[in-house]
């Protein structure tokens, strides 16, 4: 008898754990909620860096309205917020990079929801410093760095036959949607045409440039600047692209803080690509507490944009936006 | 009296129980036991079947031997050369153990035959420490202390004095390589290899140490000749053991390793192993046509080498001991 309670007792709360566990991941909007204040549940969210820290400020901000909600957001790279969410690990992949058909075919239900781009970096002490930041290197430069190989040193890059050290070349080694924009503004496929030393995430390739006097990079908009003083990390430099081509770098080249870049950025000043729009990505469209979440970015959310250091999408894009996920 | 003394002890089990429904326990205790046994088992079969079934689209469309021997990794294209990746995962391991090996067998000498009891009681929890880090937290280790080490201090030293010495001189000018990734996975699977060390050189029987002892021998000659004679086959165990780890590390591997698609062909060079390659596109993988199923031949392929490894090994243990060993 004492068994058969036991028993009882293990099932029912085993089945209560998993009831626990699943109710916590689904929708709660279902739920009878008679106040809209009343929302809880999970929203776990992954992928690209380059959308990361805006994606915290974004939930610590719902949370504010919403105490009830919580949210568990990882970073990992464009790729991985698109498998996780195309297998459901998580309820929204988070990808800096234009969706491919064969993502949509496997369900992939997508919105832009803000505008960044990709910057490439160097560190403060490299050797050239003064006239990189005086002429500017121009894309075909970099492409010849990045893509072909052809330039090797930093005498090169700013012809200075006399100058021989070597340039270091950093990439992505984890699937990034920075890097893919990175490699179609120099004329590449995708992230496979980069060359270089492959780093893990933003921050590890940030560190290895900063790190390293003769090392470039690229980095998004939130990693190429420091977003809590909206100024250059310590010991890297934004290089200036030499867009009209005159051999200077214009004023409107150089980008020293975080609001010259960001406002370049939405005036189409800096090139697009490297400047690209962000993706939200959920398997099928979204419905309950992630659908409301992704309402309030498109529509109240749009406020911390700006604040956060990152681009708002052209109003039509948003109206446009928010009718496909309504 | 017999009767008496058997009721006395089935009473000290609460129940009485008939002698049947006792055998028929244990039967069903065995049979139960020997299904928990099989699980391990049968997931290890699991997976490889599940491997051999995902990796299948690849297989069929490719021959295999190009798979295994093509240099030009080009997934977009549909060019999936996997020697890169496997010489890689080999090179990494290989001066891993070279590194590892030498003094592994020289602590577990000092450890087993000199130290006094005071010290080994200190030394076995530090080991065991050591195995107990996270591996990415010997990655970070990695990217702070040892890549900059070898890029500053290291790499200079090599070009001045063995600037076209082979398999030491390389262009790549970054601490990123397979040194710095060997030498982190040297340290990770040292103290596996000295646990193992150690236990074998204690089974030696005392009597040998004794006797070699007894005619005047010193403590290095009875190590030299009466110790290290018996136990190489039991060596040759641990620095399997050790391998076998080695080759399926991950995080901390992929992290300092350099991630180049190329054949290495310095200490110098970056590599890309197996596990990293699959680590790092776990993400890409929904995207491109084969690209999972390429990554899943990667695994298969990682799977089938450690296998390999292990059997021959198990060989020639066999053939040295001139029995069966288990």
């Amino acid at each position: 008898m004492l068994k058969m309670v036991r028993f009882l007792l293990a099932v029912s709360l085993t089945a209560l754990l998993l009831g626990a566990c699943g109710n916590s991941s689904g929708n709660s909007s279902s739920a009878p909620t008679p106040q809209p204040d009343m929302l809880n549940g999970t929203i776990t969210i992954s992928g690209a860096f380059a959308l990361y820290p805006m994606m915290t400020r974004w939930a610590e901000e719902f949370q504010k309205i919403h105490p009830g909600v919580k949210f568990d957001i990882s970073g990992g790279g464009a790729g991985k917020g698109m498998t996780d969410a195309l297998s459901g690990a998580v309820d929204i992949g988070m990808v800096s990079r234009a969706i491919k058909p064969a993502e949509v075919q496997q369900g992939a239900y997508y919105v832009g929801c803000v505008k960044d781009a990709v910057f490439p970096v160097v560190n403060s002490k490299n050797p050239v410093i003064d006239v990189i930041m005086a002429n500017g290197i121009t894309s075909d430069t970099l492409r010849k760095i990045f893509i072909t190989g052809e330039i090797t040193t930093w005498g090169q890059v700013v012809g200075k036959p006399d100058v021989t050290d070597e340039i270091h070349l950093y990439t992505r080694s984890d699937a990034a949607g920075a890097s893919d924009v990175w490699a179609q503004f120099l004329g590449g496929k995708g992230q496979a045409d980069l060359k270089g030393i492959g780093v893990n995430g933003d921050p590890g390739l940030l560190n290895a440039v900063v790190s390293d006097p003769l090392g470039i990079g690229y980095n998004n908009l939130g990693y190429a600047f420091d977003l809590s003083t909206g100024k250059l990390p310590s010991g890297a430099v934004v290089v200036p692209i030499d867009s009209n081509q005159n051999g200077t770098a214009d004023p409107d080249e150089i980008f020293s803080t975080l609001t010259q870049a960001s406002a370049a950025v939405a005036n189409g000043k800096y090139p697009s690509p490297p400047g690209r729009v962000e993706n939200l990505v959920t398997k099928g469209k979204p419905s309950g507490l992630v659908q409301t979440f992704i309402i309030w970015i498109l529509s109240d959310g749009q406020v911390f944009v700006s604040e956060a250091g990152f681009v708002q999408l052209p109003p039509d894009q948003l109206a446009e936006a928010l009718v496909k996920v309504k | 009296m017999r009767l008496a003394a058997s009721d006395h002890f089935l009473q000290g089990h609460k129940k009485q129980l008939p002698g049947v429904s006792r055998i028929r326990r244990d039967r069903w205790a065995g049979r139960l036991f020997f299904v928990f046994s099989m699980v391990p088992v049968a997931l290890a079969l699991l997976i490889f079947v599940v491997l051999l079934y995902k990796s299948w689209p690849l297989l069929h469309t490719h021959s295999i031997w190009q798979l295994l021997t093509g240099r030009v990794w080009k997934p977009e294209e549909g060019l999936f050369g996997f020697w890169p990746f496997i010489a890689g995962t080999f090179v990494v391991t290989l001066v891993a153990l070279i590194l590892a090996v030498p003094p592994c067998l020289l602590t577990a000498i000092y450890l087993s035959e000199y130290a006094g009891r005071t010290l080994r009681a200190i030394m076995k929890p530090l080991l065991d420490l050591l195995a107990a880090i996270p591996s990415v937290v010997y990655g970070v280790w990695g990217i702070i202390a040892i890549v900059p080490l070898i890029q500053n201090k290291l790499i200079p030293f090599v070009h001045r004095f063995f600037g076209d010495v082979p398999f030491i001189s390389s262009k790549n000018p970054t601490g990123f390589g397979i040194l710095a990734a060997s030498f982190i996975l040297a340290i990770m699977i040292m103290p596996f290899i000295i646990a193992v060390l150690v236990e074998i050189l204690e089974n030696v029987p005392r009597g040998l140490k004794e006797a070699s002892l007894a005619i005047g021998s010193t403590r290095l000659q009875t190590v030299r000749w009466a110790v290290l004679r018996g136990v190489m086959p039991g060596v040759v165990a641990g620095i399997v053991l050790g391998a076998s780890r080695a080759l399926g590390e991950t995080m901390a591997v992929l992290m300092v390793v350099g991630n180049v698609v190329q054949v290495p062909h310095s200490l110098l060079d970056a590599a890309y192993p197996l596990p990293a390659l699959i680590a790092n596109n776990y993400g890409e993988m929904m995207s491109v046509p084969l690209y999972d199923s390429a990554l899943m031949t990667a695994a298969l392929i990682l799977l089938i080498i450690i296998l390999i490894f292990n059997i021959a090994s198990a060989l020639v243990l066999q053939h040295v001991l001139g029995r069966k060993w288990v």
